[in-house]
């Protein structure tokens, strides 16, 4: 059995586009529930996604605990032992409150990526497999949530390639979810039930296609 | 000291959306690395290249990123055999498109030059007479004609072309008849080339090129060792041993090549045409064949025993500019005569020596030494 954490934000809970954090896509629906399905019975997914989470931020409008960095610790040693963990952060670190260029919101996943290094988390005490998912782009239109994005939009056209360069001096796997699902024009940057399901199979080609070094040891 | 963790990301490879080869200089070893394993093997899983390299699926994930992205290449598609448990293999092989170089000899008569793509595929091909050096400068004429075959490559290659690999016959063979040293009748060609033309041009010695032809991209491929012949003008041999070359300094070459044949044909007043004709057959020529391929055989033979009683090689390679069914019959007998040796005719067209020479610039460009 593979064990596999997704950590991400609305986009891995599953909230709808257009809908509030209480509106949300069914277990077999969101992305990771997809990639369960792909992946087959001998993987273990982990859904962990949280509406407004951010790389490393604490958000003085929403609370503390929406910093991925200070809930990752507690979070990856719940569900340790973990084979791969998916990360798919940084929109919410393009709010207006935390004024970040796309290139720091990188070096906000580069922080994560240390810190699973560090807590070895892997079969054995080693460092798993990580892979850094850049989300997809914002529509130029996002609503009501203008204000709270201002200036959001361009700078979210630069997480990908921002991101890929940290992923490839930290020597991790990287995909671009902006090159299968495009955000649902409902709010301009969150992703709908069809986007959920490509994400979801995308990223199941992905996990398979990495070089696991051998069969996973049968212990359901 | 400060945190190195948070100092500005450091990549392996700059992350970015260029498109054409990047230049020699920023290829790490571990991209020849994984470049030489999908040079040397058809299709290539990630497991299996982490096995052969021991770098971790992390680090070969990055490396293919930049590969993908430079266009050299292609993701394989997944591969689902029925009943098997666990992950589909996703094998990993170049993009056929993603480099193309051209390879040019001189022979003993002719100049032949190739266009091949990544995996050895020939899309162009063009035999000239050899050029005549010159007094003033070096060989004008030679220039020209490289810079024209150059002009008729597809559009939409130039970006892509790896260089241009040049294979020189040994000083003392036989070429234009004259007894001038090569390396002073072709000494500027190299900086000729790369200063009209403005591709780098890697020299090699044929028989070497010709060798490294075979194992990039002919019947060699999956041999790491092996014995090489090549059947021209002369006889000429050299030894592979886990996949290097041994580029000795002697000339040594055994007059039961091509040209014997002529010569005895030649006395019998019958036609020779069709020997220096690769598109060609030979036509019966009867006994003179005969005995000349016993000798021929006989010669190999020689070089075989007396190879393996210092070496283990139990294959041989024979590349030739002849036709493929005289190499079969050739290898067949040889085999007859050599217990334990397995036989195999090259199988580079139309010019074993030109594509030889093609794989010069993929060989420095992208394989670790």
């Amino acid at each position: 059995m593979r064990s596999v954490l997704c950590f991400g934000d609305s986009n891995t809970h599953g909230q709808i586009p257009g809908g509030t954090p209480l509106e949300r896509y069914g277990p077999k629906q969101r992305w990771p529930g997809v990639m369960a399905r792909e992946l087959g019975d001998n993987w273990h997914i982990v859904e962990e996604g949280l509406s407004g989470r951010t790389t490393v931020r604490d958000d003085p409008i929403e609370g503390p605990h929406k910093n991925g960095r200070t809930y990752l610790w507690p979070c990856i040693q719940s569900h340790t032992i973990l084979d791969l963990i998916i990360i798919m952060l940084g929109t919410n670190d393009l709010k207006a409150r935390f004024n970040q260029p796309a290139s720091e919101v990188a070096m906000g996943i580069g922080c994560l990526i240390y810190d699973i290094k560090e807590l070895t988390p892997g079969p054995g005490g080693t460092v798993p497999e990580i892979m850094i998912v850049a989300p997809p782009p914002m529509r130029d239109d996002i609503k009501e949530w203008e204000p709270i994005f201002s200036g959001a939009q361009k700078k979210s056209h630069e997480l990908a390639l921002q991101f890929e360069i940290v992923a490839d001096s930290l020597e991790v796997h990287f995909f671009d979810a902006g090159s299968v699902v495009d955000c649902d024009p409902q709010d301009g940057f969150h992703i709908n039930q069809q986007a959920h399901e490509n994400l979801g199979v995308a990223l199941a080609r992905e996990v398979e296609s990495i070089g696991w070094p051998h069969e996973p040891v049968q212990n359901t | 000291m400060p945190d190195m963790r948070f100092a500005p990301p450091n990549p392996l490879r700059i992350a970015d959306r260029a498109t054409g080869l990047n230049s020699v200089s920023v290829r790490s070893y571990n991209e020849r690395l994984l470049l030489s394993l999908l040079l040397q093997n058809d299709g290539i899983t990630r497991l299996e290249i982490g096995e052969k390299t021991g770098l971790s699926a992390q680090t070969i994930s990055v490396l293919l990123r930049s590969l993908e992205q430079e266009g050299l290449v292609s993701k394989g598609k997944a591969l689902r055999e029925q009943g098997r448990v666990g992950p589909p293999t996703i094998p990993v092989a170049l993009n056929p498109e993603g480099a193309y170089s051209v390879g040019i000899c001189i022979g003993h008569k002719n100049t032949e030059i190739v266009l091949v793509n990544f995996v050895g595929e020939v899309g162009f091909h063009a035999t000239l007479p050899n050029p005549s050096p010159s007094q003033n400068s070096n060989h004008p004429e030679f220039l020209e004609t490289i810079q024209k075959a150059i002009a008729m490559l597809p559009k939409g290659t130039y970006d892509r072309l790896a260089g241009v690999g040049l294979a020189l016959p040994e000083s003392g063979s036989l070429v234009g008849g004259e007894e001038q040293a090569i390396e002073q009748k072709y000494a500027a060609l190299q900086h000729e080339i790369e200063s009209e033309i403005g591709f780098p041009v890697f020299v090699q010695n044929d028989i070497t090129a010709t060798a490294g032809g075979e194992s990039m991209f002919g019947v060699a491929k999956p041999l790491t060792d092996y014995l090489f012949f090549y059947l021209g003008a002369e006889l000429h041999t050299r030894l592979v041993l886990n996949h290097q070359i041994y580029n000795g300094n002697s000339a040594l070459s055994f007059d039961v090549g091509i040209l014997n044949l002529e010569q005895a044909l030649q006395q019998q007043g019958m036609p020779t045409d069709p020997l220096w004709d690769r598109s060609s057959n030979w036509p019966d020529y009867g006994q003179t064949q005969k005995i000349w391929e016993q000798a021929l055989i006989e010669r190999l033979t020689n070089s075989c025993l007396a190879l393996t009683q210092f070496v283990e090689v139990d294959t041989v390679v024979l590349s030739s500019y002849a036709p493929r069914d005289i190499c079969r019959t050739v290898c067949s007998i040889l085999e007859q005569s050599v217990p334990g040796i397995t036989a195999i005719a090259g199988n580079l067209n139309p010019s074993p020596k030109a594509v030889g020479a093609a794989s010069l610039p993929f060989n420095s460009r992208f394989m670790v030494n």
